[in-house]
Protein backbone atom coordinates (compact mmCIF):
# COMPACT_ATOMS: atom_id res chain seq x y z
CA UNK A 1 0.00 0.00 0.00
CA UNK A 2 1.35 3.44 -0.86
CA UNK A 3 0.81 6.44 1.32
CA UNK A 4 -0.01 9.74 -0.32
CA UNK A 5 2.06 12.44 1.30
CA UNK A 6 0.53 15.89 1.66
CA UNK A 7 1.88 18.71 -0.48
CA UNK A 8 4.65 20.46 1.44
CA UNK A 9 5.76 17.31 3.23
CA UNK A 10 9.37 17.62 4.36
CA UNK A 11 9.79 20.98 2.71
CA UNK A 12 12.38 23.59 3.73
CA UNK A 13 12.55 24.07 7.48
CA UNK A 14 15.50 26.18 8.58
CA UNK A 15 15.03 25.23 12.22
CA UNK A 16 15.79 21.64 11.23
CA UNK A 17 18.51 22.68 8.74
CA UNK A 18 16.48 20.95 6.01
CA UNK A 19 16.31 22.56 2.58
CA UNK A 20 14.54 22.01 -0.73
CA UNK A 21 17.08 24.00 -2.70
CA UNK A 22 20.64 25.13 -2.08
CA UNK A 23 19.45 28.73 -2.55
CA UNK A 24 17.50 28.39 0.70
CA UNK A 25 20.92 28.31 2.40
CA UNK A 26 21.85 31.82 1.25
CA UNK A 27 22.50 34.02 4.28
CA UNK A 28 20.07 36.59 5.62
CA UNK A 29 18.94 37.94 8.98
CA UNK A 30 17.22 34.62 9.81
CA UNK A 31 20.08 32.47 8.50
CA UNK A 32 23.22 34.51 9.24
CA UNK A 33 26.76 33.40 8.55
CA UNK A 34 28.39 32.69 11.94
CA UNK A 35 30.62 35.07 13.84
CA UNK A 36 33.40 33.43 15.83
CA UNK A 37 35.52 35.15 18.48
CA UNK A 38 39.30 35.10 18.14
CA UNK A 39 40.66 34.20 21.58
CA UNK A 40 44.32 33.51 20.80
CA UNK A 41 45.42 35.72 17.88
CA UNK A 42 45.81 39.36 19.11
CA UNK A 43 44.85 38.15 22.60
CA UNK A 44 47.28 40.69 24.13
CA UNK A 45 44.98 43.51 22.93
CA UNK A 46 42.04 42.12 24.96
CA UNK A 47 39.52 42.87 22.22
CA UNK A 48 36.09 41.42 21.55
CA UNK A 49 37.18 40.48 18.04
CA UNK A 50 34.80 38.37 15.96
CA UNK A 51 35.38 37.02 12.47
CA UNK A 52 32.28 36.74 10.29
CA UNK A 53 32.82 33.45 8.51
CA UNK A 54 31.43 34.08 5.04
CA UNK A 55 32.96 30.84 3.79
CA UNK A 56 30.15 29.02 5.56
CA UNK A 57 27.82 30.32 2.82
CA UNK A 58 26.70 27.69 0.26
CA UNK A 59 29.07 28.72 -2.53
CA UNK A 60 31.94 29.48 -0.19
CA UNK A 61 32.31 33.23 0.17
CA UNK A 62 30.74 36.58 0.98
CA UNK A 63 30.04 36.93 -2.74
CA UNK A 64 27.07 34.58 -2.42
CA UNK A 65 25.12 37.58 -1.16
CA UNK A 66 26.30 39.84 -3.98
CA UNK A 67 25.62 37.28 -6.70
CA UNK A 68 22.09 36.56 -5.50
CA UNK A 69 21.24 40.28 -5.46
CA UNK A 70 22.89 40.91 -8.85
CA UNK A 71 20.83 38.17 -10.50
CA UNK A 72 17.62 39.18 -8.75
CA UNK A 73 18.20 42.78 -9.84
CA UNK A 74 18.68 41.79 -13.48
CA UNK A 75 15.57 39.64 -13.37
CA UNK A 76 13.46 42.30 -11.66
CA UNK A 77 14.49 44.90 -14.26
CA UNK A 78 13.74 42.49 -17.10
CA UNK A 79 17.38 42.50 -18.23
CA UNK A 80 18.06 38.79 -17.78
CA UNK A 81 15.51 37.40 -20.20
CA UNK A 82 17.18 34.52 -22.01
CA UNK A 83 20.68 36.01 -21.76
CA UNK A 84 23.90 34.61 -20.40
CA UNK A 85 25.68 36.41 -17.58
CA UNK A 86 29.02 38.15 -17.86
CA UNK A 87 31.14 39.42 -14.98
CA UNK A 88 34.74 40.38 -14.26
CA UNK A 89 35.72 38.65 -11.05
CA UNK A 90 38.73 37.49 -9.09
CA UNK A 91 36.81 34.26 -8.63
CA UNK A 92 34.38 34.35 -5.74
CA UNK A 93 31.65 36.41 -7.39
CA UNK A 94 32.05 34.30 -10.48
CA UNK A 95 31.76 31.06 -8.50
CA UNK A 96 28.51 32.18 -6.86
CA UNK A 97 27.18 33.59 -10.14
CA UNK A 98 28.06 30.41 -12.02
CA UNK A 99 26.21 28.28 -9.47
CA UNK A 100 23.16 30.53 -9.38
CA UNK A 101 23.18 30.92 -13.16
CA UNK A 102 22.97 27.14 -13.57
CA UNK A 103 20.02 27.02 -11.21
CA UNK A 104 18.38 29.85 -13.16
CA UNK A 105 18.85 27.96 -16.44
CA UNK A 106 21.57 30.15 -17.90
CA UNK A 107 25.36 30.30 -17.94
CA UNK A 108 28.20 32.56 -16.84
CA UNK A 109 31.12 33.85 -18.87
CA UNK A 110 33.74 35.38 -16.62
CA UNK A 111 36.91 37.35 -17.19
CA UNK A 112 39.38 36.82 -14.38
CA UNK A 113 42.76 38.43 -13.67
CA UNK A 114 45.93 36.53 -14.45
CA UNK A 115 47.00 35.78 -10.89
CA UNK A 116 43.85 33.96 -9.79
CA UNK A 117 44.82 30.51 -8.48
CA UNK A 118 44.16 27.41 -10.56
CA UNK A 119 41.79 26.06 -7.93
CA UNK A 120 39.27 28.81 -8.63
CA UNK A 121 39.50 28.44 -12.40
CA UNK A 122 38.80 24.72 -12.17
CA UNK A 123 35.88 25.27 -9.79
CA UNK A 124 34.38 27.73 -12.27
CA UNK A 125 34.73 25.34 -15.18
CA UNK A 126 33.25 22.54 -13.08
CA UNK A 127 30.23 24.78 -12.52
CA UNK A 128 29.86 25.19 -16.28
CA UNK A 129 31.28 28.70 -16.61
CA UNK A 130 33.39 29.88 -19.54
CA UNK A 131 36.61 31.35 -18.11
CA UNK A 132 38.61 34.04 -19.90
CA UNK A 133 41.94 34.54 -18.15
CA UNK A 134 42.97 38.13 -18.57
CA UNK A 135 46.32 39.84 -18.02
CA UNK A 136 45.85 42.99 -15.93
CA UNK A 137 47.73 45.01 -18.54
CA UNK A 138 45.71 43.64 -21.47
CA UNK A 139 44.36 47.01 -22.53
CA UNK A 140 47.11 49.65 -22.34
CA UNK A 141 44.77 52.28 -23.78
CA UNK A 142 42.38 51.79 -20.84
CA UNK A 143 43.08 51.45 -17.13
CA UNK A 144 46.36 49.56 -16.78
CA UNK A 145 45.30 47.25 -13.91
CA UNK A 146 41.72 46.48 -14.89
CA UNK A 147 42.08 44.29 -17.96
CA UNK A 148 39.44 41.82 -16.78
CA UNK A 149 36.87 44.58 -16.31
CA UNK A 150 37.63 46.07 -19.73
CA UNK A 151 37.33 42.66 -21.39
CA UNK A 152 34.00 41.92 -19.69
CA UNK A 153 32.63 45.24 -20.93
CA UNK A 154 33.86 44.54 -24.45
CA UNK A 155 32.21 41.12 -24.42
CA UNK A 156 28.97 42.58 -23.04
CA UNK A 157 28.90 45.10 -25.90
CA UNK A 158 29.63 42.44 -28.53
CA UNK A 159 26.98 40.69 -30.63
CA UNK A 160 24.81 43.79 -30.40
CA UNK A 161 24.55 43.44 -26.64
CA UNK A 162 22.03 40.63 -27.18
CA UNK A 163 23.99 37.67 -25.81
CA UNK A 164 25.09 38.85 -22.39
CA UNK A 165 23.54 40.51 -19.38
CA UNK A 166 26.31 42.29 -17.47
CA UNK A 167 26.12 42.00 -13.70
CA UNK A 168 28.75 44.79 -13.27
CA UNK A 169 29.51 44.22 -9.58
CA UNK A 170 31.84 47.25 -9.50
CA UNK A 171 29.11 49.65 -10.64
CA UNK A 172 25.87 47.97 -9.58
CA UNK A 173 24.09 49.24 -6.46
CA UNK A 174 22.56 45.78 -6.02
CA UNK A 175 26.00 44.80 -4.72
CA UNK A 176 25.79 47.46 -2.00
CA UNK A 177 22.14 46.62 -1.29
CA UNK A 178 23.03 42.96 -0.67
CA UNK A 179 25.23 43.94 2.24
CA UNK A 180 22.99 46.74 3.48
CA UNK A 181 20.07 44.33 3.70
CA UNK A 182 21.84 41.17 4.90
CA UNK A 183 25.43 41.52 6.21
CA UNK A 184 24.82 44.72 8.18
CA UNK A 185 21.60 43.59 9.89
CA UNK A 186 23.13 40.21 10.71
CA UNK A 187 26.12 41.85 12.43
CA UNK A 188 23.90 44.23 14.36
CA UNK A 189 21.73 41.37 15.60
CA UNK A 190 24.60 38.94 16.29
CA UNK A 191 26.41 41.52 18.43
CA UNK A 192 23.17 42.68 20.08
CA UNK A 193 24.02 46.20 18.95
CA UNK A 194 27.36 46.22 20.77
CA UNK A 195 29.56 46.32 17.65
CA UNK A 196 31.88 49.38 17.69
CA UNK A 197 34.21 48.59 14.76
CA UNK A 198 33.53 47.05 11.37
CA UNK A 199 36.52 45.99 9.30
CA UNK A 200 36.51 44.75 5.70
CA UNK A 201 38.89 44.53 2.77
CA UNK A 202 38.65 46.77 -0.28
CA UNK A 203 37.60 44.94 -3.44
CA UNK A 204 34.43 46.07 -5.17
CA UNK A 205 33.71 47.95 -1.89
CA UNK A 206 30.17 46.53 -1.90
CA UNK A 207 30.64 44.91 1.52
CA UNK A 208 32.23 47.83 3.33
CA UNK A 209 29.90 50.42 1.85
CA UNK A 210 26.70 48.39 2.25
CA UNK A 211 27.27 46.84 5.68
CA UNK A 212 29.17 49.91 6.92
CA UNK A 213 26.33 52.21 5.88
CA UNK A 214 23.75 50.04 7.65
CA UNK A 215 25.78 49.90 10.86
CA UNK A 216 26.33 53.67 10.84
CA UNK A 217 22.60 54.17 10.30
CA UNK A 218 22.05 52.11 13.46
CA UNK A 219 24.85 53.80 15.43
CA UNK A 220 26.78 56.68 13.86
CA UNK A 221 29.68 56.22 16.31
CA UNK A 222 30.64 52.84 14.81
CA UNK A 223 34.03 53.07 13.12
CA UNK A 224 34.30 51.56 9.64
CA UNK A 225 37.79 50.50 8.61
CA UNK A 226 38.82 49.62 5.05
CA UNK A 227 41.82 47.38 4.43
CA UNK A 228 43.89 48.00 1.31
CA UNK A 229 46.76 45.93 -0.08
CA UNK A 230 49.99 47.40 -1.39
CA UNK A 231 50.38 47.91 -5.16
CA UNK A 232 51.52 44.71 -6.86
CA UNK A 233 50.05 42.61 -4.03
CA UNK A 234 49.15 38.93 -4.08
CA UNK A 235 45.98 39.05 -2.01
CA UNK A 236 43.11 37.65 -4.12
CA UNK A 237 39.88 39.61 -4.07
CA UNK A 238 41.52 42.76 -2.74
CA UNK A 239 42.19 45.96 -4.68
CA UNK A 240 44.79 48.67 -4.25
CA UNK A 241 43.27 51.91 -5.45
CA UNK A 242 46.76 53.19 -6.16
CA UNK A 243 46.78 50.87 -9.18
CA UNK A 244 43.12 49.95 -9.84
CA UNK A 245 40.20 52.20 -10.68
CA UNK A 246 37.98 53.12 -7.75
CA UNK A 247 34.62 51.30 -8.24
CA UNK A 248 31.58 53.38 -9.06
CA UNK A 249 29.75 52.02 -6.00
CA UNK A 250 32.47 53.18 -3.58
CA UNK A 251 31.32 55.76 -1.06
CA UNK A 252 34.26 57.22 0.90
CA UNK A 253 31.86 58.95 3.33
CA UNK A 254 31.15 55.54 4.91
CA UNK A 255 34.84 54.84 5.61
CA UNK A 256 36.55 56.30 8.67
CA UNK A 257 40.01 54.76 8.29
CA UNK A 258 42.00 52.96 5.63
CA UNK A 259 44.86 50.70 6.66
CA UNK A 260 47.37 49.44 4.10
CA UNK A 261 48.64 45.91 4.73
CA UNK A 262 51.62 44.18 3.13
CA UNK A 263 51.46 40.67 1.68
CA UNK A 264 54.02 39.53 4.24
CA UNK A 265 51.87 40.71 7.18
CA UNK A 266 48.68 39.30 5.67
CA UNK A 267 50.11 35.82 5.05
CA UNK A 268 51.87 35.72 8.43
CA UNK A 269 48.61 36.48 10.26
CA UNK A 270 46.68 34.06 8.02
CA UNK A 271 49.03 31.26 9.04
CA UNK A 272 48.68 32.31 12.66
CA UNK A 273 44.87 32.13 12.42
CA UNK A 274 45.02 28.63 10.88
CA UNK A 275 47.37 27.31 13.55
CA UNK A 276 46.16 29.08 16.71
CA UNK A 277 42.45 29.46 16.03
CA UNK A 278 41.97 26.42 13.74
CA UNK A 279 40.10 28.64 11.28
CA UNK A 280 41.05 27.85 7.68
CA UNK A 281 40.70 31.39 6.36
CA UNK A 282 41.85 32.93 3.10
CA UNK A 283 44.66 35.50 2.77
CA UNK A 284 42.37 38.54 2.86
CA UNK A 285 41.26 37.52 6.36
CA UNK A 286 44.88 37.70 7.49
CA UNK A 287 45.07 41.22 6.03
CA UNK A 288 41.89 42.28 7.81
CA UNK A 289 43.00 40.87 11.18
CA UNK A 290 46.42 42.49 10.84
CA UNK A 291 44.64 45.82 10.25
CA UNK A 292 42.70 45.30 13.49
CA UNK A 293 46.01 45.33 15.36
CA UNK A 294 46.83 48.77 13.95
CA UNK A 295 43.51 50.63 14.01
CA UNK A 296 43.53 51.81 17.62
CA UNK A 297 40.72 49.79 19.21
CA UNK A 298 40.50 49.89 23.01
CA UNK A 299 40.39 46.81 25.27
CA UNK A 300 36.89 45.36 25.37
CA UNK A 301 35.77 46.95 22.10
CA UNK A 302 33.51 44.71 20.04
CA UNK A 303 34.89 44.36 16.51
CA UNK A 304 33.48 42.43 13.58
CA UNK A 305 35.96 41.69 10.80
CA UNK A 306 34.94 40.05 7.55
CA UNK A 307 36.44 36.67 6.71
CA UNK A 308 35.51 36.77 3.03
CA UNK A 309 36.40 33.21 2.12
CA UNK A 310 38.30 30.13 3.23
CA UNK A 311 41.85 29.24 2.38
CA UNK A 312 41.11 26.00 0.59
CA UNK A 313 41.02 27.81 -2.77
CA UNK A 314 44.51 29.22 -2.20
CA UNK A 315 46.57 26.18 -1.34
CA UNK A 316 48.93 26.89 -4.23
CA UNK A 317 49.62 30.34 -2.73
CA UNK A 318 50.18 28.83 0.71
CA UNK A 319 52.61 26.33 -0.75
CA UNK A 320 54.76 29.28 -1.82
CA UNK A 321 54.88 30.78 1.69
CA UNK A 322 55.40 27.45 3.44
CA UNK A 323 58.57 26.49 1.59
CA UNK A 324 59.89 23.38 3.31
CA UNK A 325 57.86 23.96 6.47
CA UNK A 326 55.88 20.92 7.60
CA UNK A 327 57.95 18.44 5.63
CA UNK A 328 60.08 15.87 7.45
CA UNK A 329 63.50 17.36 8.24
CA UNK A 330 65.67 14.31 7.69
CA UNK B 1 41.09 57.13 -47.74
CA UNK B 2 43.79 54.65 -47.04
CA UNK B 3 47.01 54.99 -45.08
CA UNK B 4 49.74 52.40 -45.02
CA UNK B 5 52.66 52.31 -42.65
CA UNK B 6 55.52 49.89 -43.07
CA UNK B 7 56.88 49.39 -39.58
CA UNK B 8 59.69 46.97 -40.31
CA UNK B 9 61.53 46.39 -43.58
CA UNK B 10 62.48 42.85 -42.59
CA UNK B 11 61.30 40.65 -45.53
CA UNK B 12 58.44 38.40 -44.39
CA UNK B 13 56.74 37.83 -47.74
CA UNK B 14 57.33 34.06 -47.71
CA UNK B 15 56.27 33.46 -44.10
CA UNK B 16 53.06 31.47 -43.34
CA UNK B 17 50.13 33.82 -42.66
CA UNK B 18 47.04 33.36 -40.49
CA UNK B 19 44.02 35.68 -40.60
CA UNK B 20 41.97 36.96 -37.66
CA UNK B 21 38.99 39.22 -38.34
CA UNK B 22 37.96 41.15 -35.24
CA UNK B 23 35.67 43.59 -37.02
CA UNK B 24 32.97 44.88 -34.72
CA UNK B 25 34.77 43.81 -31.55
CA UNK B 26 35.68 46.41 -28.95
CA UNK B 27 39.08 46.66 -27.33
CA UNK B 28 40.52 44.76 -25.60
CA UNK B 29 38.84 41.79 -27.35
CA UNK B 30 40.98 42.07 -30.52
CA UNK B 31 44.27 42.05 -28.59
CA UNK B 32 43.01 39.22 -26.38
CA UNK B 33 42.13 37.06 -29.38
CA UNK B 34 45.29 38.07 -31.26
CA UNK B 35 47.45 37.07 -28.29
CA UNK B 36 45.81 33.62 -28.23
CA UNK B 37 46.36 33.10 -31.96
CA UNK B 38 49.96 34.37 -31.77
CA UNK B 39 50.53 31.94 -28.92
CA UNK B 40 49.67 29.07 -31.29
CA UNK B 41 51.96 30.25 -34.10
CA UNK B 42 55.62 29.45 -34.60
CA UNK B 43 58.47 31.93 -34.50
CA UNK B 44 58.41 33.92 -37.76
CA UNK B 45 54.77 33.08 -38.66
CA UNK B 46 52.55 36.03 -39.55
CA UNK B 47 49.13 37.13 -38.34
CA UNK B 48 46.92 39.46 -40.34
CA UNK B 49 44.62 41.12 -37.81
CA UNK B 50 41.64 43.19 -38.92
CA UNK B 51 39.94 45.51 -36.43
CA UNK B 52 37.44 48.35 -36.43
CA UNK B 53 37.87 49.79 -32.92
CA UNK B 54 40.25 52.79 -33.20
CA UNK B 55 41.64 51.84 -29.78
CA UNK B 56 43.39 48.96 -31.53
CA UNK B 57 45.83 51.44 -33.07
CA UNK B 58 47.23 51.94 -29.56
CA UNK B 59 46.58 48.50 -28.05
CA UNK B 60 47.92 46.24 -30.80
CA UNK B 61 51.40 47.84 -31.00
CA UNK B 62 51.56 47.82 -27.18
CA UNK B 63 50.61 44.15 -27.10
CA UNK B 64 53.27 43.33 -29.71
CA UNK B 65 55.92 45.16 -27.68
CA UNK B 66 54.91 43.38 -24.46
CA UNK B 67 54.87 39.95 -26.08
CA UNK B 68 58.04 40.43 -28.05
CA UNK B 69 56.30 40.09 -31.41
CA UNK B 70 57.08 42.30 -34.41
CA UNK B 71 54.54 44.71 -35.86
CA UNK B 72 55.37 44.57 -39.56
CA UNK B 73 52.78 46.98 -40.95
CA UNK B 74 49.57 48.85 -40.20
CA UNK B 75 47.06 50.08 -42.76
CA UNK B 76 43.85 52.03 -42.20
CA UNK B 77 41.08 52.09 -44.80
CA UNK B 78 37.28 52.45 -44.73
CA UNK B 79 37.08 52.24 -40.97
CA UNK B 80 39.16 49.07 -40.79
CA UNK B 81 42.68 48.70 -39.43
CA UNK B 82 44.83 45.87 -40.78
CA UNK B 83 47.86 44.83 -38.75
CA UNK B 84 50.53 42.39 -39.91
CA UNK B 85 52.29 40.86 -36.92
CA UNK B 86 55.24 38.48 -36.92
CA UNK B 87 55.45 35.98 -34.08
CA UNK B 88 58.55 36.68 -32.01
CA UNK B 89 60.94 34.27 -30.39
CA UNK B 90 60.24 35.22 -26.77
CA UNK B 91 56.93 33.41 -26.33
Amino acid sequence: MTTTRPRGWLRTDRSLRRFDDVRDLLPDIDNPSPIVRLTRVLSDLDLGLFLKLEWMNPFGSLKDRTAAYLIDGLRDRGELDGKELIEASSGNTAIALAALASLAGTRLTTTIPDGVPEEKKIILRMLGAEVWETPDDLCPADNPKDGAIALARALAASEGGLRFAATEQYENQDNVRAHYQTTGPEIWRQTEGEVRWFVAAYGTTGTIVGAGRFLKDMNPSITVVGVEPEPGHRLPGMKSFKEARVPGIHDPDVIDQTIVVSDESAYRVTKDIWRREALMVGPSTGAVVHAVSEMGAAPGDVIVAMSADSGVKYTSYFEDILGEEGKPQI
Amino acid sequence: MSTDKLIDRHDVSDNPMEDLDCSGLLCPLPVYKAAIVLGRLHHGDLLRLITTDPGALEDVPAMARQRGDRLVSVSVADGHQTFILEKGSLQ
